[in-house]
């Protein structure tokens, strides 16, 4: 597994899924226009490392790190050709092994270098990641942030990655909804009219990006779900004035506070439900001092138009909670694929234990701590329909929902700001589809029976492709 | 300079290409913390050939949305 982001390209190039560009590039529009294409490379894209922008020569900038199911599996040290399902549930498997051990070194290499005067917009090679954004956008930074009134509380430290807007030299704009852990951390601070000290990282393990960017409770540490899944201790280290913790092998580390109650103008920013959102007043960190590794890599990110790297770093940390969350206290659901737009579409795969049974399971989902703003369309299917694969799910849909009974809306429900659909921002609705076989006491449908599967048919699988390649498939 | 999205505020260099090959500079409005680099296209950098869409000339500041308003001070 992979301690640093460093020791994951090495990976992703050893497997060929890396790729260096050397020609030049301006900063706009040809840095969007690579992280584009490699976005649209699909399942198998690399990652790609960028080696001559226009005005920022000797810097270099990583971007589809998470951008193909590929690279995914290649983060859990599978496969890169594992199915998105073996995928689900390999870290379904591993979820339950938190908490993982973390552990603290000094004299870190994201210390090599230590900056306190500098210019962000200069330092680090940025760019507008969309082309109508308000300004330079760090996209996939984790933030790193204490409770205020238990900065000794390591599982409180809250690690998050948030859109981040560069201003100038030192001056950051962040998005922090009231939905996000790091507001509650914002109001308590505020509400004391002091500053919270924030640590942004950038570059750093591809699993930490990974938790970062997952729904988890506030009470539960990012690090240590990340040694859970990899495998291996997190490594720490201490901000420089030994306040927080970061990741020891994080390729830059800008230290700074959020000025207490205090807002400016920020955005639009062009995001994942794949629109811009409008200009808002956000909260304002300021910048003291830059840390770096000798001979940094910048990593960010693109987003919009789906599919994009932020749809599978998003999607199974998206799912998984969610299903954990359900499963508790409903064993018969088999699955759930959450990966469309942060959860803003859910598929759920369940048995049904009585009649109506899985319009509850709706509900469960609906009432998760992500599911309240985020889920707003459940499709429900059958425990046997595998619900990463949407063949089976529109087959499900076009032969299982009656109009009357299945499909329910509830207006006024909470809603994610940042879809377009939901208005005014902040408010929505839950959409349910039940595609699910009714069970008694739910009268049956028709008197159809659906034809089952063929298990002989996986053995004639595997001979039939060895014939088509050698027949010349090449595929 | 006038910035090109309020048009109202001051807009100054923050940055310039650190090669020093002079490739470009980044401009910021003190008002609309608007942000653009001389080299993006006319359609970002002129006033008269932006997207009113994204333009915030006819829009007060103060009232864009807060996504997270500032709480009452605690005693």
């Amino acid at each position: 597994m992979f301690k640093d982001l460093r020791s994951f390209l090495k990976k992703l190039e050893e497997e060929g899924q890396l790729v260096h560009y050397h020609d030049e590039v301006l900063p706009e529009p040809g840095i969007r226009a690579i992280m584009r294409g490699s976005a649209d490379l699909g399942a198998t894209g690399p990652a790609v490392l960028i080696h001559n922008i226009k005005g920022y020569k000797g810097r270099k900038l990583v971007v589809n790190v998470h951008g193909s199911w590929a690279n995914h599996a290649i983060m859990l040290g599978m496969p890169k050709t594992a199915s998105l399902k073996e995928q689900f549930f390999e870290l379904e498997r591993r979820w339950d092994k938190y908490p993982g051990e973390v552990k603290w070194v000094t004299g870190a290499p994201c210390q090599e270098v230590v900056l306190d005067s500098f210019n962000l917009l200069e330092l680090l090679p940025m760019h507008k990641v969309n082309e109508h954004d308000g300004g330079f956008y760090l996209s996939k930074a984790s933030v790193v942030s204490k409770d205020p009134d238990e900065p000794d509380n390591f599982d409180k430290e809250n690690v998050g990655i948030y859109r981040l807007q560069v201003q100038d030299a030192n001056t950051i704009a962040m998005q922090g909804l009231p939905f996000h852990d790091i507001a509650i951390q914002m109001r308590k601070a505020e509400a004391k009219n002091e500053p919270l000290p924030v640590a942004i990282c950038l570059g750093v393990d591809p699993m930490l990006s990974f938790m970062a960017s997952t729904p988890i409770a506030y009470d539960l540490s990012e690090y240590k779900y990340n040694s859970a899944l990899t495998g291996i201790p997190m490594e720490l280290t201490k901000t420089t004035d030994g306040f927080l913790d970061v990741p020891a092998g994080a390729e830059y580390v800008l230290e700074g506070e959020i000025l207490p109650r205090v807002r400016v103008p920020e955005g639009p920013f062009g995001e994942f439900p794949g629109s811009y959102s409008g200009a808002r007043q956000q909260v304002v960190i300021k910048v003291k001092r830059v840390t770096h590794r000798t001979d940094p890599i910048f990593e960010n990110l693109y987003l919009g138009r789906p599919w994009t790297e932020i749809d599978t770093l998003l999607g199974l940390n998206t799912c998984i909670p969610i299903y954990k969350q359900i499963k508790e206290t409903m064993p018969e659901v088999k699955a759930v694929n959450a990966l469309y737009q942060h959860g803003l579409t859910a598929i759920i795969a369940t048995d049904s234990r009585f009649g109506g049974y899985a319009k509850s399971v709706a509900f469960r989902a609906a009432s998760t701590p992500h599911g309240i703003s985020y889920v707003k369309n459940i499709i429900l299917v059958d425990g046997d329909v595998d619900p990463f694969d949407l063949v089976q799910v529109m087959w499900a849909m076009s032969t299982r929902i009656r109009g009357p009974q299945d499909v329910i809306v509830i207006p006024s429900t909470p809603g994610m700001p940042l879809d377009p659909g939901s208005e005014p921002p902040g408010m929505g609705c839950k959409v349910i589809i039940d595609a699910t076989t009714p069970v008694a006491p739910e009268p049956k449908m028709r008197d159809v029976k659906m034809v089952g599967h063929i298990p002989e048919a996986a053995a004639f699988q595997k001979i039939i492709s060895d014939l088509h390649q050698k027949a010349g498939c090449r595929l | 300079m006038k910035c090109v999205r309020c048009l109202v505020g001051e807009a100054s260099v923050v940055a310039k290409a650190p090669d020093g090959s002079g490739a470009w500079e980044i401009y910021k409005c003190a008002r609309c913390n608007f942000g653009w680099r001389s080299t993006e296209p006319e359609s970002i950098t002129d006033p008269a050939k932006r997207d009113p869409f994204f333009q915030l000339d006819k829009v007060d500041l103060n009232n864009l949305i807060i996504p997270c308003p500032i709480p009452p001070l605690r005693s």
